[in-house]
């Protein structure tokens, strides 16, 4: 719904055309709870690095349950599950959020700290090696206990919250396998020889998940037609238009919930000449109201990959993306310009913010291709919560050549029939 | 054989066109062979495709306001639309004013 007044009954453009807030400006104004802690402690303080028990029989022997979420003790069969993250962390009304508010496992990544973490074997005293740039749990090589790791350390391994997969690997397996099977004719045949969705592999993917409350402004112009009308005629026949050019001013207050972005530089990237990121960034959105505190043993099974961004430098991300939820907000209204508007400049206003740092569950199936002294990697990603399913296929140009010359020259030759009929 | 008999048919059909006035039609074929290697191309590739958190992020606005303004008037132009139109180009970024 909005609050326009039609066009041409607004006031008149201020001297030199500069742009200036709307004079039914909304922004928000100062908000309350001004002092609020900075970090959310988000620690799981019932886990510690190493032996994590079954709370029922004491096994090590503990993984995810993907059909119904829960973590399962291959050894009694108990089944449990962690506290969701939505109990900690409240949502509440995010239009009083205010400054930068983060989750403790979101905190800034220390650069010195590496990913290996050493833990002393709760059961026989032995130094087990975990290298959390993948994995988050190691089998001790002396006596099997499951070591896991579970406190937050400072290069960003452990993150606020995980979103357990729910998706299995046979249903995965199923997805890819529809997916490339109607992409089969076209297909680079060295991906069709190799195709084995078997060997889909479920990764925990890191990413922010943020809150925001944001004020935005944008400035153009717009055109309304007045008059249409032709000059000439047969081939010379032209049409002209009126019309009248009008200063469009909008703004918008709005809220995010769970605004999902890449923690992961090299994910980050989406550039489709030189790799296949958009097709697992095309899988969002996750349902990540029903992320849980951390438990390195729900990615037992599963590889993980370290976050390697802080939210300093994810922030103009953050704001390029709000910019472009504010003009999607105000594209309603401004339909009464026909000939369409053009934006000129626009502000975004972050009066808070709120990060979560989250695992979200993606089963991948990946292929490379090496062509021309070129290599790229293609994915197709199945959003372990949804099934959402979308990939990167690679095509055989010949075959590709193929048919579109052949579709080409049966078109050309019923085009050059009729011409020759109509001789 | 068959480009010999297209390229005959086709000089026939060059001089009737130019004659009774379609010729563009002749560039139906290359159109539908460059659209049909294209449209493939994407569907196998989907380069174009990424999340649109803009539509699937929960999202609550208050009521848009703002103001418009009667500048000018344009007169006989031949241009159908406003020039470098971006209104549903959402991530399309213009100049950024200060916060």
């Amino acid at each position: 719904m909005t609050n326009l007044p039609p066009p041409g009954e607004g006031a008149q453009p201020p001297p030199g055309g500069g742009a200036r807030p709307p004079a039914n400006d909304t922004t928000v104004g100062p908000l309350p709870n001004p002092t609020a802690n900075p970090t959310i402690d988000t620690r799981n303080e019932r886990l510690g690095d190493g032996v994590n028990r079954c709370p029922k029989c004491g096994s090590t022997e503990i993984q995810l349950r993907p059909s119904v979420g829960m973590l399962v003790c291959l050894f009694c069969r108990h089944e449990w599950a962690e506290a969701r993250l939505d109990e900690t962390i409240s949502n509440g009304d995010l239009t009083t959020l205010s400054g930068t508010t983060m989750g403790s496992g979101a905190a800034n990544i220390d650069t010195g700290a590496g990913s290996l973490i050493t833990m002393k074997c709760a059961g026989c005293g032995a130094e087990v090696v975990v290298n959390t740039a993948e994995q988050m749990g190691a089998r001790c090589h002396w006596c099997r206990h499951v070591l896991t790791v579970n406190e937050q350390v400072a290069n960003g391994a452990v993150p606020d919250a995980v979103l357990p997969f729910a998706i299995t690997h046979d249903a995965a397996m199923e997805k890819i396998r529809e997916f490339a099977g109607k992409r089969r004719t076209f297909a680079d045949r060295a991906f069709v020889n190799g195709f084995k969705p078997e060997n889909v592999v479920g990764v925990y993917m890191p990413y922010m998940v943020v809150d925001g409350n944001v004020s935005a402004d944008v400035v153009g112009s717009g055109e309304v037609e007045t008059r249409r009308y032709t000059r000439g005629s047969g081939d010379d026949e032209e049409t002209f238009y009126d019309a009248d050019v009008y200063q469009v001013q909008r703004h918008v207050d709005f809220t995010v919930d769970d605004l999902t972005i890449e923690a992961s530089s090299e994910r980050g990237q989406m550039n489709s000449a030189l790799n296949t990121n958009n097709v697992i960034n095309t899988i969002l959105p996750f349902d990540t109201e029903n992320a849980v505190k951390w438990n390195a043993s729900y990615l037992t099974g599963f590889t993980s990959e370290k976050r390697d961004q802080d939210v300093d430098k994810m922030s103009p991300l953050l704001e390029n993306q709000l910019l472009s939820i504010a003009r999607s907000q105000v594209a309603s209204s401004i339909g009464q310009y026909d000939r369409g508007v053009r934006w000129e400049r626009e502000r975004v206003q972050v009066h808070g913010t709120r990060w979560v740092a989250m695992y979200l569950p993606v089963w991948l199936y990946s292929h490379f291709q090496e062509r021309d002294g070129k290599s790229m990697v293609h994915y197709i990603a199945v959003n372990g919560r949804t099934g959402e399913v979308m990939g990167s296929v690679p095509v055989s140009t010949g075959r590709l050549l193929a048919a579109a010359l052949t579709v080409g020259t049966v078109i050309e030759g019923i085009v050059i029939a009729m011409l020759g009929a109509s001789r | 054989m068959i480009a010999m008999l297209l390229s005959e048919h086709a000089s026939g059909a060059l001089v009737a066109a130019s004659s009774s006035g379609p010729t563009w039609l002749l560039v139906l074929g290359p159109a539908g062979a460059g659209g049909l290697y294209f449209a493939l191309w994407n569907y196998y590739r989907n380069t174009s495709k990424s999340h649109s958190f803009e539509s699937e992020t929960r999202i609550e606005a208050k009521p848009v306001t703002g103001q418009d303004t009667k500048v000018n008037e344009i007169k006989d132009t031949k241009r159908s639309g406003i020039d470098g139109a971006n209104g549903t180009a959402h991530r399309t970024r213009v100049q950024r004013l200060d916060p």
